[in-house]
């Protein structure tokens, strides 16, 4: 009933002339070659900063703030991202909004991308849709850690890699 | 509560208490000397009973648990029945003052680094432990962590690496390679391993069964003398020297941070000691303070080359936890995905393991595939590597359209790439022979060890959580378990060519009848509510923020849960205490038991053998170190 | 300086000329060597090969090579530093010294071939300097004081000296149907075309060869010495900047010059596989060209063939590589000597293949013999069938 894993000794049959299996060896190998010598295409490697791979949509990248039409952010400080966040890279200070109609708004609005474990809970947690991750943005490199801290104006800048959805 | 437990009760009347939990039969040992006396009368009992295998041991502390506990700190033994499929969780109550209990080392080898683990974390001591050692943390680490009177954010500056040279001087002594004269000193009573833990209490006893061990001062002199280590006999003519040599932490075969010191003659591997913990980082302490379903990401990272089996491991030990059935749908998603990553585990441990055999083109041949697969997964989950997929109740995500073609067409390519490498390697005389016959483990040696997955069914035992307790509706699907015949290495490694295929029967079934309907059953305390409910609805919201602020509410129990990740059983022991964060997040790694026994498998074969062999044991130092 | 030069007497002239000729290419041969193993190796392993530096990569080793020589020099502090400092040097040595004994070349009419000197002990002299590598990875190894370094270097004397014996005695074969050591008289007994090339006669010993001498130069799957993934780097561990460029540089001379070697005594050196017309012949100039061109070709694919190798098969194991050689290349190829010996004994009248053909016939029938009967009353093994 059970499989069982077949033993295929070297030492017996035609594995012990070693030739045989170099030859087939050799055989998959030059195949391979052949193949991608004649069709350098074959080669899936991405050459990368000449060509940039697309992520698909829903990947989770760099973090933007979602605008209202005026600019201003849609994130209504409540907090429930930064409290989601697994690894508490989310600061955010709260303020009042001078329009009456929306409550708070954040004074303040940080990410370390160094601490971010790019989870996606804050995009889950978010009862508005003010912050995603569609951005798309994979590679982060800065001379200073400080540069890592994504400020509120910047994740208002980012946009999306693709067409507004909703 | 079945016969065997019966027996028990009966026969230890006030010691034991037998209790049925949600996770099977439940054994509990009362905080008293004569429960704590009982103790190893009733192991044995248990293991004569057919409960002959230790899964696993670990410690929980109820300091500041909501409910009172007859004991502050309970050492959990998790005994599996293979035969029966039984499992019973074993609790021993121990007391703050001077936590003692008696060491199982003796019944089970896997015991010894569990043990110590325990130890290191907790402070509870094993009397009649061979080596009782920290085992993750520093030795030099003061406190132990786990107690939660450990702060959180506690740090400690530790400086000196371990010699090991303890340990390896009471190895060599096994194996007779020390001279006599060092022998007789060795012997000295009182002298004791270097112990930096506050209830190190000198003189404790708690070195025998190996025979004692050596001071600082022995051990200094055996590493600067010449001529003092012992020659095996026939070499003793050529006055021949041991060489010792660290394989690891940072060494080419051991991707990640693993450390083996060996002992060489010439470059047969005559004895061999291990150590871990370079990559510890605290998840089971650091997932305390997280929310029930902010431990997903924590647990990517355990096996990251199959991260989503850890969340789906995770989640489906918290639905029984909660006593909540995921829909048929999720499970269907989670057999797909789940098995595909073992099948992106497998080639990441073949194509890893041919590396450092010299085979270097089956790496990228293997690899390309497996990039693709990620591909997928991107596309699924958002994310390559730390997938995050799983939510307590269901998933992150439903599968996008023209997922189960993607995965197919994948499959289809990772079955043409195996058969390049088939034909590269399997009858390719200089691999069989290298891989023939090394490190072999026998299936009692392995099930002592407590080894699972691929290489306790190398050794022959068809053991796979899968079948023995179904999840997820694997009982739906037809699928067989290889099982190898000499447990070496070479069944090691091409037991792992066996299972991708059946995984791949497993997915081809599980796509052609897949379910449709929601991944989250309905059930409002644990699924977060639509998207559109939250924002347009109260209710939802309301339901959403309080989700969201307090996390899962489980209601208190524990239990112990156990999933065929892919490098076999990985369980978790969670502690609820009603609120919406774990209490106790054990999480028993299959690698840990694959390692403790790698140093000793090892010993006899070459420098190039130990390597094959720990490529074959597919050790994954995230999940080890934890 | 140069009026000095042209005085001296013509043979000396062009021995010096010979050597900056040899330097001039072996060198830069060696770089596109590794150019070439790193484009193929790719094209092997589904990898674009070198692609950044230069049009199409082509500068890559140019660039490796100026970076390592811009690097730090580290020695290690408890190293001992004359062996340290010396072995690369050493390293380097025989591989460049084994060219003064090859032919790469022909001119025309009545000029003689080009090589720096035609040793009547040619072969001889190449086994002689080969052994030198032996030293000198014994001398990085110990000179380390390095664990890894010690056992690499270890591993590799154990290699080296095992390998140098059935390459020596695959040599024996080639030199009982000549007569004669030197590496010219060997390459023109095999003009005429292909034939006539000392493969046909010497098929055993030409694949022994060819074993031996990837073990020598230490690739895959002889590459124990250096093996990565156990040994880290193996006897070169703790080199870095040039000395390790001299070791890497080194060891692909090594590969041309064990390639050249296998061209000029198996697959008859300069000369073209087929008949050669007179024109050609007649040209001093032109054939030269002619034949260097045959000679670099050869040379060429012998080359690919070891990368070819290399991107196919794993690594034996210390114990295992030592068994290969002792119990299975000296017997076989101590058969081939005394078969040689005795069928060329029988039938020997001249050069060509109308008198090897015994030697030939019975190599060849002894070979398929042996793969034919052999494969017949080994045990059989399981085939393994996974069916997905």
């Amino acid at each position: 009933m059970s499989l069982k894993v077949e033993r295929v000794q070297g030492d017996r049959g035609v594995e012990s002339f070693y030739l045989w299996n170099v030859v087939q060896g050799l055989a998959v190998t030059v195949r391979h070659a052949v193949t991608n010598l004649r069709a350098p295409r074959a080669v899936q490697t991405t050459n990368y900063p000449e060509e940039k791979k697309v992520m698909p949509p829903g990947y989770r990248g760099k973090h933007r703030l979602v605008p209202r039409p005026d600019g201003s952010p849609k994130c209504t400080a409540c907090m429930m991202c930064a409290t989601v966040c697994p690894a508490r890279c989310i600061n955010i200070e709260a303020g009042e909004h001078p329009d009456p109609t929306i409550e708070k708004f954040p004074v303040q609005f940080d990410i370390d991308l160094l601490k971010c474990v790019f989870c996606g809970y804050c995009v889950e947690a978010c009862p508005v849709d003010a912050i995603r991750m569609d951005s798309g943005v994979y590679t982060f490199a800065e001379f200073n850690r400080s540069d890592f801290v994504a400020h509120k104006e910047q994740l208002l800048a980012t946009l999306s890699q693709w067409a507004e959805p909703r | 509560m079945n016969e065997t437990l019966q027996q028990i009760k009966e026969r230890f009347q006030e010691a034991v208490a037998v209790e049925s939990g949600r996770d099977g039969d439940v054994v509990v040992m009362a905080d008293t000397r004569s429960a704590r006396g009982a103790l190893l009368e009733v192991i044995g009992k248990l293991r004569d009973l057919g409960f002959t295998v230790l899964t696993d041991l670990a410690g929980i502390d109820y300091l500041q648990y909501p409910i009172q506990q007859p004991g502050r700190f309970a050492v959990t033994y998790i005994l599996s029945d293979l035969k029966r499929r039984q499992r019973v969780r074993l609790k021993a109550y121990v007391g703050a003052q001077d936590p003692v209990l008696p060491s199982v080392t003796h019944l089970w080898q896997a015991a010894n680094w569990l043990e110590r683990e325990c130890w290191d974390q907790f402070g509870i001591r094993f009397e009649g432990h061979p080596n009782l050692k920290r085992l993750l943390n520093h030795h030099e680490f003061v406190g132990h962590p786990l107690r939660k009177d450990y702060p959180m954010r506690s740090r400690q500056p530790l400086s000196e690496n371990d010699s090991l040279m303890d340990e390896m001087v009471v190895r060599l002594r096994q194996k007779g390679l020390l001279l006599p004269g060092i022998e007789a000193q060795l012997a000295t009573p009182g002298v004791r391993v270097s112990d930096h833990g506050e209830e190190a209490a000198p003189g404790s006893p708690s070195f025998g069964a190996r025979g004692g061990a050596a001071s600082a001062a022995v051990v200094e002199r055996i590493t600067a003398l010449p001529g003092v280590l012992g020659e095996p006999e026939f070499y003793r003519d050529l006055h021949t020297e041991l060489m010792f040599l660290n394989i690891g932490p940072s060494h080419p075969a051991t991707h990640g941070t693993l450390r083996a010191l060996v002992a060489l003659d010439g470059e047969t591997i005559m004895a061999a000691v291990g150590e871990i913990g370079y990559l510890h980082r605290g998840f089971e302490k650091s997932t305390e303070v997280q929310t029930y379903n902010g431990v997903i990401p924590y647990t990517d990272r355990l096996n990251y080359v199959s991260a989503m089996m850890n969340n789906f491991a995770y989640c489906k030990t918290i639905e029984k936890l909660l006593d909540i059935e995921t829909t048929e749908r999720t499970k269907a998603i989670r057999v797909v995905i789940a098995e595909l990553s073992r099948i992106v585990d497998h080639l990441v441990c073949i194509g890893a393991n041919l590396v450092d055999l010299g085979a270097l083109t089956n790496y990228w041949y293997l690899f390309n595939v497996r990039e693709k697969a990620y591909d997928i997964f991107d596309r699924l989950t958002g994310a390559r590597l730390t997938n995050s997929y799983g939510r307590i109740g269901g998933l992150a995500r439903d599968f996008y359209p023209g997922c189960g073609d993607d995965i197919l067409r994948v499959l289809k390519e990772t079955e043409k790439a195996i058969a390049d490498v088939e034909q590269l390697i399997s009858h390719n005389r200089i691999l069989l022979d290298r891989l023939t016959g090394i490190s072999a483990v026998t299936a009692e040696e392995a099930l002592s060890r407590g080894w699972t997955g691929p290489l306790l069914r190398a050794s022959g035992v068809d053991y796979d959580v899968r079948k023995a307790f179904p999840y997820d509706g694997y009982e739906q699907y037809d699928f067989e378990i290889p099982t190898g015949t000499v447990g070496d290495t070479y069944d090691r490694f091409f037991i792992r060519f066996y299972e991708m295929a059946q995984s791949a029967r497993i997915i081809r079934q599980a796509l052609a009848k897949m379910p449709a309907g929601p991944i989250f059953p309905d059930v409002k305390t644990a699924a977060l509510p639509p998207k559109d409910d939250t924002y347009n609805n109260i209710e939802g919201l309301m339901n959403h923020f309080k989700l969201i602020f307090e996390g899962v509410k489980v209601p208190p129990g524990e239990l112990y849960d156990s999933y065929e990740a892919a490098n076999g059983e990985l369980g978790f022991l969670v502690v609820a205490d009603g609120s919406g964060k774990p209490f106790r997040n054990r999480c028993r790694p299959p690698s840990l038991l694959a390692y403790a026994a790698f140093p000793e498998i090892i010993e006899g074969h070459m420098i190039a053998d130990a390597i094959a062999t720990l490529g074959g044991l597919n050790i994954i130092a995230g999940e080890l170190d934890r | 300086m140069l009026e000095r030069f042209l005085t001296l007497p013509a043979p000396i002239m062009g021995t010096i000329a010979a050597i900056l000729v040899v330097f001039a290419v072996v060198l830069p041969a060696a770089m596109f060597m590794v150019l070439w193993e790193r484009i193929f190796l790719g094209k092997l392993t589904q990898r674009p090969g070198p692609n950044r530096v230069g049009p199409r990569g082509l500068l890559q080793t140019a660039a490796d090579a100026l970076k390592l020589l811009s690097k730090e020099d580290f020695d290690p502090k408890n190293a001992d530093h004359a062996l340290f400092y010396w072995a690369p040097v050493f390293f380097m040595l025989p591989s460049f010294l084994v060219y003064a004994v090859v032919p790469f070349g022909k001119f025309g009419g009545s000029y003689g071939p080009a090589l720096i000197s035609d040793l009547r002990v040619g072969l001889f002299f190449i086994v002689a300097v080969f052994s030198i590598h032996t030293v000198a990875i014994m001398m990085a190894g110990w000179g380390s004081n390095n664990k890894y370094s010690l056992l690499g270097g270890i591993r590799g004397v154990a290699q080296a000296i095992s390998y140098e014996l059935p390459l020596v005695f695959s040599f024996l074969g080639v030199i009982l149907l000549t007569g004669s050591l030197s590496t010219v008289r060997i390459v023109e007994a095999q003009s005429g075309g292909v034939w006539n090339w000392y493969i046909v006669a010497q098929p055993v010993a030409f694949l022994v060869y060819l074993v031996c001498s990837i073990a020598e130069v230490n690739r895959v799957p002889f590459d124990i010495p250096e093996a990565e993934s156990e040994l880290v780097s193996g006897y070169n561990t703790e080199y870095s900047g040039m000395r390790f460029a001299m070791f890497f540089l080194a060891e692909y001379a090594s590969l041309f010059a064990t390639s050249a070697i296998a061209v000029t005594v198996f697959l008859g050196g300069w000369t073209a596989p087929f008949p050669e017309p007179a024109v050609i012949t007649q040209s001093p100039l032109g054939y030269f060209v002619w034949s260097a061109f045959w000679f670099a070709f050869k040379v060429f694919g012998l080359i690919t063939l070891a990368i070819w190798i290399r991107g196919t098969l794993p690594r034996l194991r210390a114990d295992q590589l030592m068994n290969f050689a002792w119990k299975f290349l000296v017997p076989v190829v101590l058969a081939n000597v005394f078969a040689t010996g005795l069928l060329g004994f029988v039938v020997k009248s001249g050069n060509g293949l109308g008198s090897w053909w015994p030697v030939a016939l019975g190599t060849w029938l002894a070979l398929g013999g042996w793969l034919v009967l052999g494969w017949a009353t080994a045990p059989k093994a399981e085939r393994r069938k996974v069916a997905y």
